[in-house]
């Protein structure tokens, strides 16, 4: 029990006083009671916006924490969507088509990311390569995507869709429980709650003291006796499956995909979350997901079309003003604040 | 009956270039198990390469390289850690924003556990005559020059290892910081550590070397005894100067 609380409130990440988990107790009430009070239609915006804090974390502990930038890793969100899409939808009927879709999709996605970071990584390619190869693998898949239109590209009776993308994709089920509006909302939150707590666990663990190694010098790291390449493809494999999560549960929330979730534009958005809620920090990348997937649903269902420039502009921002990220560097002023308070003051 | 000391690490014929440049020409270096052995040559004489090659970071491009009697020539860097070698590097490579508590708990999932025991001690003495605290949550990066050297040599000791190369540890310190980190690593070495430093600071290798390995233009130049060695006429034409 020591170990699991030692683990939970380590200090890799924001957050460790009393007042912190306090309001974060808070916050998840409010986020349980808030379907009490808000329409099915809200409650399935913030639906989205929660799907999405998966892939922002597996970036995180990716990019901020190991040090390794993904530019692609929505390929594994894709991957994992059409997968899911496909089993599912060929064991339409059967109550466990959604459940091996889940398990299809996850395996997929961490499949095509441990072949693809197994010659990344054991090659040794230089780490500012990285982000180029894995941009071009995402770009390459939406390609491929996109000229699949035509009744020959389909998986038994699924039709993969070209740039229309892949329609009617079932909701999750479990046996007889389905997965929809209201129940859908608490599974996502569910999944966020547990894939904030473990990864917190997994970077305040031996196994995050030596990404963070890694990523702070890896020669030091690798002559300490780490086999540092392993390392980063567990990494990599892993952030790949929290992507994997996310487009799991984006198909299982608006039944379709299309090839445009694994382009350029998208393939940005997870590299903005992390930037512009601070590289180091998971909860910083979460509340920044939730944040800015918040704003650009808002200003896009609004008609604006600049909604990305503004989002575009944000970083940039970030990028000048606050280059450890919003989140970490507010979250810091906020404990030095309160440090201060709580010094006893200075004798004359 | 006499034992045969074992050696800790030999090299037959090593090579190694860099473009037209020669940093290493059939060096055929040897150090026996418990020995402390000190490499001095001028600036860009091959001891920092000979160090990379020792250590796996550098290959060579010809010539064979023995760890307590094992062929390592192609063994990847972590897998020579595992055989009980430690490095630390000419310059400081802590890691400078994790705390001293951080930066001595990541070797120890990969430390060995063959040589625990005697390995704790040495870790245990070394923290001691250094005056850092294992479980100080100052960041690295608000150390003192001394005291990260003294950190980066902890950090190799947390592996337990049998032989630590040591590039320039004293580097930048003053005279009585010197002393005291040559009289922890004699102290070290008396414990059956194998030691192997890069010094240019003649007084910490007359202090601590038992032998001494001068290198020059990629070549083992002379070898011997630290009174040998300053005696060379040639070693103090090329190195030391003449008096």
């Amino acid at each position: 029990m020591r170990t699991f609380v030692g683990l939970i409130s380590g200090g890799a990440d924001i957050g460790r006083t009393r007042l912190f988990w306090i309001s974060f107790g808070v916050v998840v009430l409010l986020f349980l009671l808030y379907p009490t009070q808000a329409s099915a239609f809200r409650v399935s915006n913030v639906s989205f916006y929660l799907l999405n804090i998966p892939l922002g974390l597996g970036m995180a502990l990716l990019w901020g924490y190991c040090g390794v930038l993904s530019f692609g890793h929505v390929a594994y969100f894709g991957v994992a969507g059409y997968t899911y899409g496909v089993i599912a939808g060929n064991m339409s009927g059967n109550p466990f088509g959604p459940l091996a879709g889940v398990a299809g999709g996850l395996l997929a996605s961490m499949f095509v990311a441990g072949v693809f970071g197994y010659f990344v990584f054991y090659a040794r390619v230089q780490k500012w390569i990285i982000p180029i190869l894995t941009l071009v693998l995402t770009l390459l898949l939406e390609t491929f995507l996109g000229q699949t239109a035509g009744y020959q590209w389909r998986v038994g009776s699924v039709l993969l869709g070209g740039y229309n993308g892949m329609t009617g994709i079932p909701w999750f089920q479990v046996g007889g429980f389905v997965f929809e509006g209201y129940s859908f909302y608490y599974l996502c939150l569910l999944l966020v709650l547990a894939c904030y707590f473990g990864l917190r666990m997994l970077v305040n663990s031996n196994f995050g003291q030596v990404i963070v190694a890694i990523r702070e010098d890896e020669l030091r790291t690798e002559l300490l006796g780490y086999d540092i390449r392993a390392r980063q493809w567990v990494v990599f494999v892993l952030s790949a499956a929290l992507a994997g999560l996310s487009g799991l549960l984006y198909v299982q929330w608006g039944n379709y995909i299309t090839p445009s979730q694994v382009g350029l534009l998208q393939a940005a958005l997870p590299v903005i979350w992390t930037a512009v809620g601070g590289t180091t920090s998971l909860l910083a990348v979460a509340i920044s997901a939730f944040a800015l997937n918040w704003i650009t649903f808002t200003l896009s269902s609004q008609g604006n079309q600049y909604a990305m420039v503004i989002i575009g502009g944000l970083l940039v921002a970030t990028m000048v003003f606050f280059p450890r990220g919003i989140v970490v560097m507010v979250a810091e002023r906020l404990g030095r604040l309160m440090t201060r308070r709580a010094a006893p003051p200075r004798q004359p | 009956m006499v034992m045969e000391p074992t050696v800790a690490i030999e090299t037959l014929s090593l090579n190694k270039t860099f473009g037209g440049v020669v940093a290493a020409s059939n060096v055929n270096f040897k150090v026996l198990s418990g020995e402390f052995r000190c490499m001095i040559g001028p600036n860009g004489a091959g001891k920092s390469t000979l160090f990379a090659m020792l250590c796996g970071i550098e290959t060579a491009d010809s010539g064979q390289i023995f760890v307590f009697g094992q062929d390592v020539t192609h063994t990847q860097a972590f897998k020579r850690v595992r055989l009980g070698v430690g490095l630390t590097f000419q310059t400081n490579r802590a890691f400078h924003a994790l705390s001293v508590r951080e930066n001595l708990a990541i070797p120890q999932a990969s430390a060995r556990l063959e040589n625990k025991e005697v390995g704790q001690a040495r870790l245990e003495f070394a923290l001691d005559a250094f005056g850092l605290d294992p479980n100080d949550e100052i960041k690295a990066a608000e150390l003192s020059h001394n005291q990260l050297q003294w950190l980066e040599i902890a950090m190799v000791l947390v592996g337990y290892p049998n032989l630590i190369l040591l590039d320039e540890p004293a580097a930048g310190m003053a005279s009585e910081e010197t002393l005291r980190t040559a009289k922890v690593l004699k102290h070290l070495n008396s414990t059956g550590l194998t030691t192997v430093v890069v010094e240019h600071d003649m007084a910490f290798v007359k202090d601590a070397a038992q032998t001494v390995t001068v290198l020059h233009q990629g070549k083992i130049f002379a070898e011997g005894s630290v009174a040998d060695i300053i005696a060379h006429e040639d070693v103090r034409r090329i190195y030391l100067g003449r008096a």
